[in-house]
């Protein structure tokens, strides 16, 4: 991907960031129940799902890293597992202060919370994987790590159909949101998605210019030798 | 990427200023004002005092309502941009320790 069209995603994506500010603030209806405390939803549920699609992208690479061994599928895997993480922790860290005005508790043992904090340890551990291995072996064993780890995914988003009782609300009731909000939902999404895609280019290009330097360097390193 | 990150925290510093100010735009003078007209439609006959304060209370208390809520929201999205902040700073710092890496290699 050139640099034009990674400049036009980072600006579409900006634009969209700041188009959904204002939709949360200025152009949302305020629910009725909750009231302003409602509009965390937006950003909370959008990340949560961006998280979906993070961790998605990076079982696909993963896959495609061990059907084709291209060390660059490895490197996309990474970076989105890295974001993965990013926006989970987003969704983890809103949550509990919506949680303390709705439920009058920062934190509870239900279902959908605590698949999502064993995704986020999953992939955490993800990491911790890959800095105690080296070369081939990082890649092939945090690849089968990734795509175990995504196992977790359809649990956290079918929690509250399984284990039945929680304090999340069902999963479609963000479908039946007042057409305001359902709009202005549906451009954060968006808006985080394109971020996540922006961030995703950013970070794989890093990654590539460090294993570059890497390679560089040991050649350099053997060839002094 | 600094920049828009940094542009952004302060679209939500501002949004959450401009939303604090919504409370003040009920003065106590829009107070006495709707409490006269309310006392003047009313059949039977009302003490203005009892009234007035009956309404300045219920406004304090929907006022610390509000003020509560607007904390919360306001938490939550300072800590996402925090969290959005840090990562682009590290990104921001390892390119740069990138470049100086190649800019080595390369001499």
């Amino acid at each position: 991907m050139g640099n034009l069209t990674t400049k036009i995603i980072g600006v579409i994506t900006a634009v969209l960031i700041f188009v959904s500010l204002y939709l949360v603030f200025g152009y949302a209806r305020v629910e009725g129940t909750m009231l302003e405390v409602q509009k965390i939803f937006y950003y909370h549920v959008s990340a949560a799902l961006t998280v979906f699609v993070a961790f998605g992208v990076n079982c696909v690479f993963s896959i495609k890293y061990l059907i084709q061994r291209k060390p660059n599928d490895d490197l996309l895997a990474v970076a989105a597992a890295e974001l993965g993480i990013i926006f989970c922790t987003i969704a983890l860290l809103s949550g509990p202060i919506w949680a303390r005005y709705a439920w009058n508790t920062w934190w509870n043992w239900e279902a959908r919370l605590t698949s999502t904090l064993v995704l986020w340890l999953m992939y955490v551990g993800y990491f911790i994987l890959r800095s105690a291995l080296t070369d081939d072996k990082r890649r092939i064993y945090s690849a089968v790590l990734g795509i175990i780890a995504y196992l977790d995914v359809p649990i956290v988003y079918y929690a509250v159909d399984i284990w039945q009782g929680g304090l999340h609300p069902d999963r479609g009731t963000k479908w039946s949101l007042e057409a305001t909000m359902r709009y202005t939902w549906m451009v954060t999404l968006l808006a985080l998605i394109m971020l996540f895609v922006y961030l995703l280019i950013v970070r794989y290009r890093m990654k590539k210019a460090q294993m570059r330097y890497e390679i560089i360097q040991q050649k350099y390193l053997r060839e002094a030798a | 990427m600094r920049k828009f990150v940094l542009a952004s925290f302060v679209a939500v510093l501002g949004l959450y200023l401009f939303a604090t100010q919504i409370p003040v735009s009920i003065t106590s003078d829009k107070v006495a004002a709707a409490v006269s007209d309310a006392i003047s439609e009313s059949e039977v006959p009302v003490d203005e005092d009892i009234v007035e304060k009956g309404v300045l209370r219920s406004l304090e208390i929907l006022e610390a309502g509000q003020r509560t809520r607007l904390t919360y929201l306001f938490a939550a999205y300072i800590v996402i941009w925090l969290v959005f902040m840090l990562y682009v700073l590290r990104l921001e710092q390892q390119q740069q320790l990138l470049d100086q890496r190649i800019a080595q290699l390369e001499k």
